[in-house]
């Protein structure tokens, strides 16, 4: 047992980090509002990479890694607001058969959205252009066809991702699997990008505290800064040990993987939302503009945190749930 | 990363669970006075006897030479075993300063003192904080003066912990004045019973004695039991205060999930107002599940904190962040446990046995300001972790 990452999954988060940063920088949110919240391009050099075949088995022609790299992958997503349909294009891939669907999804060929039952209606987290939805309920996963069905566009307040709202009724299923490891992965892929979030958030603060003065100081000697960053460090470190935790349980089949995986969701919500705000608060007036990233991680938090596993849900789930040795 | 036990790991816990199941002290421990000393002793002695003391301490001090995630195993399994608590008047030797020195003793000094830690016949007890030196630990001012071979040691230490009942003292003294003010300290092995040291024991919020003013008047210490140099105390210190923060409080770190476990079935039981139980209300439920996701994260931050500590020899700042994570989770859990139990809360005597929740919620304000406090763990987290400027 050791619970720290070894130098190919360091490799991982190197190549990922490398790649995303070119691709999809944060800064591409200060450019005025995309027309998709990932484009056809950067879809196709994700499917290029094998990105979003990580988890799939390699005599199906993925990777056949594990949960572990999943989340390594996807905190490198959420450190830079990457679109839902990244996640939602990996789980897209392990949902559809084998065939031509799948082929074109692995090549980065449609656009992948995320579908929440909100109410009666269904609520589509992803680009505009999205050809269909993964939607999960339960331990049944669906890749929903969003080609020729009518929606309401809904203004969203995290830039990062497009919301609209449909009527169910109707609508044609594509895909049905029953496989556990796919909502094992959703709640796994979105705390990941949570973690991703509430690490940012941390490196925002601390970068501006180092040379931003009050008083002739730089706030960061001041402990009324000092003392809450540290809070933030705290929570980024106990939700990705237990990010890393779940992730590892998921991969070794432990029994008790799905209370790891609840409670890495809970800690990363708490993390991401947490630490999002205490970094607009400590950066000051600064901190509330829109040309400054701080209030692009806060929106995006609050949408992650409650994606695949809200506080309710997952504390619901969480007093009754056990752990092992 | 991988979360697989070795067979060796395996084999371990289940040898441990076993002994463990038929060994376990049916009596409970005394609360307060020497007999609740003899217990601890004749515990760790029975532990010792039947090769469980110092599981990853090294064989040729008298350890098992094991991992420190067998370590990590034997303290679950006293947990789940409901064994004596492991913060009790062998703590100090066995969690601080045997592993200092370990760390930075002579072989002199090792042969001398970890046996018989880890057999119960030496109990230690911290002689670091003073009336006017305690989250600033450099300011203090208890004096070592070198004569001979000696050092004479003058002044007052404040909040040791079981004094009265320790055999030695890991003892921080200010040997030169004229030095800049963390260079002139040394780390001396102090024994209880030289001439000259006097103890009063000071009442505490918990109706209890168990910290204590020490004060030493001209009490003569050899030279042969400076640990680390002369002069280089501050480095010895921080070795001691890295095992105090970092694995020090390991046994309640396996614990709370065990604590929030008990804390549901309690919750269950225990009726409101309303005539429902405390369970039923959602504002409780959601509190004790939280704290349970925190108490499954603090098992995770543990295995993380002992891999790296195997890989450099030593707990590195993160034990600060540990040491905040858990204090502020077993204060979280005493406070929801208080609005469960109502009235029954309020019923407390100073004992540990027929009160433990309110025993432990006292206990809470212990555990954030002993071992450097919360504020002084955030400074530490600020200047070693994050990189910040520096405040002082």
């Amino acid at each position: 047992l050791l619970l720290t990452l070894d130098g190919d999954e360091l490799g991982i988060i190197e190549a990922a980090a490398t790649f995303l940063e070119g691709a999809i920088p944060l800064a591409r949110l200060h450019r005025g509002e995309p027309a998709v919240d990932l484009t056809h391009d950067t879809r196709k050099q994700i499917a290029e990479m094998g990105w979003f075949a990580i988890t799939l088995g390699a005599e199906h022609g993925g990777s056949g890694l594990s949960g572990i790299e999943h989340v390594l992958f996807h905190r490198e997503v959420g450190r830079r607001c990457g679109a839902i349909d990244i996640l939602a294009t990996s789980l897209a891939v392990l949902i559809a058969p084998a065939g031509a669907i799948r082929d074109e999804l692995m090549a980065g060929g449609a656009s992948i959205a995320a579908a929440v039952a909100d109410g009666e209606r269904l609520r589509i987290l992803g680009s505009a252009d999205a050809k269909m939805a993964v939607h999960i309920s339960g331990d049944e996963s669906r890749l929903i066809d969003l080609a020729g069905v009518s929606f309401e566009a809904r203004p969203s307040l995290d830039p990062s991702v497009s919301m609209r709202v449909l009527h169910p009724a109707g609508i044609r299923v594509s895909a049905v699997s029953l496989d556990p490891t796919v909502p094992r992965l959703a709640r796994l892929g979105v705390a990941a990008m949570l973690v991703g979030v509430a690490e940012r958030a941390l490196e925002l603060i601390v970068e501006y505290a180092k040379v931003r003065h009050t008083f002739g100081r730089p706030i960061g000697a001041y402990q009324a800064v000092r003392h809450p960053c540290a809070d933030m460090a705290l929570r980024a470190e106990a939700a990705r040990c237990q990010l890393w935790f779940a992730a590892a349980a998921m991969k070794e089949g432990r029994r008790d993987m799905d209370a790891h995986i609840d409670a890495a969701k809970h800690l990363a919500n708490e993390a991401a939302v947490t630490n999002a705000d205490v970094d607009i608060q400590l950066h000051g007036g600064i901190g509330v503009t829109d040309e400054h990233d701080a209030h692009l991680l806060l929106k995006h938090a609050l949408l992650l945190s409650r994606l695949f596993g809200s506080k309710r849900t997952l504390l619901s789930r969480l007093l009754n749930a056990s752990v092992e040795d | 990363v991988n979360l697989s036990y070795s067979e060796a790991d395996r084999e371990f816990r289940a040898r441990a669970r076993a002994w463990l199941a038929t060994n376990v002290p049916k009596a409970a421990r005394p609360s307060a006075g020497p007999a609740s000393s003899r217990f601890d002793r004749d515990w760790q002695r029975r532990l010792f006897d039947h090769g469980w003391a110092g599981v990853a301490w090294p064989k040729a001090y008298g350890g098992l030479g094991l991992t420190g995630l067998q370590q990590v195993i034997w303290y679950e399994e006293l947990a789940r075993a409901k064994a004596p608590h492991h913060i009790n008047t062998t703590y100090v030797g066995l969690m601080h300063a045997g592993p200092t020195l370990i760390l930075r003793g002579t072989d002199q000094q090792k042969s001398a003192h970890l046996s018989r830690i880890l057999s119960g016949e030496n109990l230690w007890c911290q002689g670091f904080s003073e009336p006017n030196a305690g989250s600033d630990l450099a300011a203090l001012r208890t004096s070592g003066v070198l004569d001979g071979d000696e050092i004479v040691v003058s002044g007052a230490k404040m909040w040791t912990t079981d004094a009265q009942f320790a055999d030695f003292q890991e003892l921080l003294v200010r040997t030169d004045p004229k030095a800049e003010r963390h260079k002139g300290l040394t780390w001396l092995i102090c024994d209880m019973r030289t001439p000259g040291i006097s103890i009063k024991p000071i009442r505490t919020m918990l109706n209890d004695e168990h910290v204590n003013m020490v004060f030493y008047n001209d009490v003569r210490v050899p030279l042969g039991n400076v640990v680390g140099q002369v002069g280089g105390g501050w480095s010895t210190a921080l070795a001691t205060l890295s095992f105090e923060r970092g694995l020090g409080f390991i046994g309640d770190q396996l614990e709370l999930y065990e604590r929030v476990c008990r804390a549901i079935e309690l919750a269950a039981r225990c009726l409101c107002e309303d005539g429902k139980s405390a369970l039923e209300d959602q504002g409780i439920a959601q509190r004790l599940a939280a704290i349970k996701a925190d108490a499954i994260a603090i098992r995770a931050m543990t295995l993380a904190d002992i891999a790296e500590t195997e890989r450099t020899g030593q707990p590195g700042p993160k034990s600060s962040l540990m040491k905040l994570m858990v204090t502020k989770t077993h204060k979280a859990l005493s406070e929801v446990v208080g609005e469960i139990m109502g009235w029954d809360f309020l019923e407390f005597n100073g004992d540990r046995q027929s009160h433990p929740w309110t025993y432990e919620y006292l206990w809470s304000w212990v555990f954030s300001i002993s071992g450097g406090s919360s504020e002084i763990q955030r400074e530490i987290a600020a200047d070693r972790i994050l990189g910040l400027p520096r405040a002082r």
